[in-house]
């Protein structure tokens, strides 16, 4: 879609090569327009959940609501949270909206790989088949604090040998194969941690009927700490620590979009799709002319053309009254 | 919970205790009341949103608690033998006694609860009635009462008709072959059932969590039944309520959420109390068990002749 929408920016502001937008100042718009639009996404969530409730939105085909759940939850991710030993875990440092985190109290086995390999988990050093405990639909996370990929997890698909097993995708990385530590837990018995706010907690911990255990865990969100440059949770009770038994679902931040070229041609660059560093714009196809128009306002500001921005905040406000 | 397999149900799949899950369907779990409340009566489009799942947590828990003082019934029964001490530690889930029995010749003898009371805390005094204080201002006080310590002896007088009455084996007069006895003339006639008992008494000190009992509970063992509050010592996973009490716990979160969230219309939160209190009535008619067959034997005494 990314091409598309430049090519369509192009075409409305590039008028007698006067308007032209290079590859890094459109990606820098198009970052813009796409956070944009993805933070609109749970304004307007919000708005027709007022809408339904006041039994103005319909049902089916005119369910709006659905539509925009589809969405946000296409951005949904679940991963493993590392902990430096404690009750205290790393949030991903990539989330926007954390939604559920839960607490996986039976941990299967833990160990350190020992071979690389797609999609697979190797350790020379574990029995999988013998102990019988590791089983298809449970869930590794990759425990390694220092690892890119820390806290990256997928499902057990099939113990294939004592050694190894094949995962529903690779949480290990493409470079770092051998010497992750994980954890496999079983996704029965599932609790989820409940988030209370720091004035609660107190009152939350000296209450007896309400304190915070095994059955009923409860969190606060905290600051960065020397090991994450995100957020952190401390958890309680205090006696549920280990890395790989808390994960959380949440919905994370779109990647930034990236228009990559190969070479000039004509004095134009020419669009790789192939590239590395190559991405699209991650939100649906019926948002390409929100980001137009959002592109051109940036765009028309840039050049100094007011009549850009002005069409492309005239579009956006058609759009809006349409939607609501 | 899922519903589990005959095996499970009877053997627990071999696993000890092997019992644990017999009678399990009666019951309703803590966490399957909080979650499932959770997913029919909290959301966007519910009467209650944006509540914290410890909010449900409490409300449950409370509402439990009540059932268990006094609708469900849910007696639970303890033995221990009272030594000479005439002391009876009450267990740590206790919340108020049913009945309190002694258990001798194979027969379960309920007691009385004496209507004074046979125990008291007491301060050091000295000879002038002064009462006195060790070096950091705090009063002196005994081991034991006066009232304690001839409780324990046994030279405590009863005024139930037991060994420990103050009449029990005073010597009387015989006149035309009739015995008199001088407390006793013209006044037995008029008996007080209260205190009319020949067993011994008993009296509970709820602040020291003991139950005192008069000197002829000493040996003997002694079954206390009470109610609890369902609490299970804190170990949630244990909790459960009958199910004949599901939708009422359910009517009583969702009535004392909305009672305390700002901005609900009066005429909701009468709607709740309503349904919750019809709820609450419809369980206890059920646990009541009031049935033909049942009703029918009460019946048939009826007619009986009184003599």
């Amino acid at each position: 879609m990314i091409n598309t929408v430049r090519a369509t920016v192009l075409s409305i502001a590039n008028k007698n090569n006067y308007g032209y937008i290079t590859p890094s100042d459109f990606n820098l718009y198009a970052k813009q327009a796409q956070l944009d639009i993805f933070e609109d996404y749970f304004y307007q969530y919000n708005s027709w959940i007022i809408k339904q409730n006041a039994r103005v939105s319909g049902s089916e085909y005119a369910d709006i609501l659905k539509g925009l759940v589809e969405v946000i939850d296409s951005f949904s991710e679940t991963r493993g949270l590392t902990t430096p030993g404690i009750n205290l875990y790393n949030l991903p440092e990539n989330y926007y909206l954390i939604n559920k985190i839960n607490y996986y109290p039976n941990a299967i086995f833990s160990s350190t790989t020992t071979a690389g390999g797609v999609n697979t988990l190797t350790d020379a050093n574990a029995t999988f088949v013998a102990t019988g405990t590791v089983l298809p639909g449970q869930f590794v996370t990759n425990t390694t604090l220092t690892s890119v990929s820390s806290g990256f997890g997928a499902y057990v698909v099939s113990v294939d040998s004592e050694t190894q097993l094949t995962l529903s995708n690779n949480p290990f990385g493409s470079a770092a194969t051998v010497g992750n530590s994980y954890t496999i837990v079983s996704t029965t018995g599932i609790k989820e941690i409940e988030r209370v706010s720091q004035n609660k907690i107190f009152y939350l911990n000296s209450s007896p009927l309400t304190s915070p255990n095994i059955t009923y865990p409860a969190y606060v969100l905290g600051g960065g700490n020397s090991v994450s440059t995100g957020n952190t949770i401390t958890v309680y009770p205090d006696t549920i620590i280990g890395s790989g038994k808390v994960l959380s679902q949440y919905i994370r931040y779109p990647l930034d979009p990236n228009w990559t070229y190969s070479s000039l041609a004509g004095g134009e660059p020419v669009f790789d799709e192939g590239a590395a560093d190559y991405q699209d714009f991650e939100l649906p196809d019926s948002d390409e002319p929100n980001l137009v128009n959002k592109i051109l306002q940036y765009a028309g500001v840039s050049i100094r053309e007011n009549d850009i921005a002005v069409f492309g905040n005239m579009q956006e406000q058609e759009d809006n009254q349409q939607q609501s | 919970m899922s519903y589990i397999t005959d095996y499970q149900y009877y053997e627990n799949e071999g696993t000890n205790p092997t019992n644990s899950n017999w009678g399990s369907y009666q019951f309703v779990s803590l966490d399957d009341i909080v979650t499932n409340f959770m997913l029919m009566y909290v959301g966007n489009d519910k009467l209650i949103n944006n509540v914290e799942k410890y909010n449900i947590l409490f409300h449950a828990k409370r509402g439990i608690q009540e059932l268990n003082y006094d609708a469900m019934k849910e007696i639970k029964i303890l033995e221990l033998s009272v030594c000479d001490q005439l002391r009876y530690v009450l267990p740590p889930d206790y919340v108020n006694w049913v009945r309190v029995s002694i258990y001798q010749n194979g027969v379960l003898m309920p007691l009385t609860e004496n209507i004074q009371t046979n125990w008291s805390s007491s301060y050091l005094q000295d000879n002038d009635c002064k009462i006195l204080f060790d070096e950091f201002g705090n009063i002196l006080k005994p081991e034991n009462s006066t009232i304690d310590m001839d409780r324990i002896s046994g030279s405590k007088k009863s005024l139930y008709l037991n060994s420990n009455s103050s009449q029990d084996g005073n010597m009387g007069y015989n006149v035309d072959g009739a015995w008199f006895f001088d407390y006793s003339v013209g006044q037995r006639y008029g008996l007080n059932t209260e205190t009319a008992n020949s067993n011994p008494t008993f009296k509970i000190n709820k602040a020291s969590g003991v139950i005192n009992f008069s000197s002829g509970v000493s040996d003997k063992l002694v079954i206390l039944e009470y109610v609890s509050d369902g609490m299970e010592n804190g170990v949630d996973s244990e909790i459960n309520l009958n199910k004949l009490f599901e939708d009422f716990i359910y009517a009583y979160i969702k009535y004392a959420i909305l009672t305390s969230k700002y901005g609900v219309q009066e005429y909701i939160i009468n709607r709740a109390k309503k349904e919750k209190t019809a709820l609450l009535r419809n369980a206890k008619i059920r646990l009541s068990n009031i049935h033909p067959g049942r009703l029918l034997m009460n019946l048939r005494g009826q007619d009986k002749w009184l003599k």
